[in-house]
């Protein structure tokens, strides 16, 4: 992922964790199947998750995806 | 959030090759003056067999068990193979860089027209040090680059 593209994806990924009973980045993590360093990485807009990952995210907090990730750019 | 974060399994990997590779090269350079002092050779003539201290990085194999990659995420996954390029291409320019050097030196510069044959291996064991080194490097950096509190 380059810095602009990281810079173009923007998500709610941490407030979501605290509005779901304050869910530590492990328990994510345990939930979707990832490492706890990956969804560090997502919240501070560092890494650009597949499909797939953005999918589980969402399942995770119940909501759709574009409520989880919003793109920014043209 | 203050809380330390452990180590990736990816990391706790790369973390262990370079300890072994620090545990032969610390091995290494004992060996060579006691080499040379126990068969009265000049440093330059142990330094060749101390070479065999490196053996010590057999115990690379032994990572497997820190790390099974085949349960990395996806992003550990691509941070696993951008280190995998990283490693061989580094690899591959200075195995063909060295190979180019060890002849150069012998048929210039000692005026010799036959390339020993044991220097091939130790290349290419030279090579495959090089390979899981970097590759723990590149792993170790990608990390620390994607970490929330770098500003890289």
């Amino acid at each position: 992922m380059t810095p602009s593209e990281g810079a173009q994806l923007k998500n709610r990924i941490r407030k979501l964790r605290f509005e779901h009973g304050e869910m530590t980045q492990q328990e994510l993590a345990d939930r979707i199947g990832a490492a706890r360093q990956t969804i560090i990485a997502l919240e501070a807009g560092k890494y650009a998750p597949s499909l797939l990952l953005a999918f589980r995210l969402a399942k995770a907090f119940g909501v759709k995806t574009e409520d989880v990730f919003q793109w920014d750019g043209e | 959030m203050n809380d330390r974060i452990p180590l990736a399994p990816l990391q706790k990997f790369a973390w262990y090759n370079l300890i072994v590779f620090a545990i032969a090269v610390v091995a290494y350079a004992i060996a060579v003056p006691l080499l040379a002092a126990h068969f009265h050779k000049t440093l330059a003539a142990a330094s060749l067999p101390s070479f065999g201290m490196f053996g010590v990085t057999g115990l690379w194999g032994f990572g497997s068990l820190i790390c099974d990659r085949r349960k990395l995420d996806e992003r550990e996954s691509l941070i696993n193979q951008r280190a995998m390029i990283a490693g061989m291409f580094l690899f591959w320019q200075v195995w063909v860089l060295s190979c180019m050097g060890v002849w150069a030196y012998l048929s210039y510069a000692r005026h010799q027209d036959v390339v020993p044959v044991t220097l091939l291996p130790i290349l290419v064991f030279a090579g495959g040090i090089i390979y899981v080194v970097t590759q723990a490097i590149a792993i170790l950096i990608q990390y620390k680059r994607s970490a929330a509190d770098d500003t890289v």
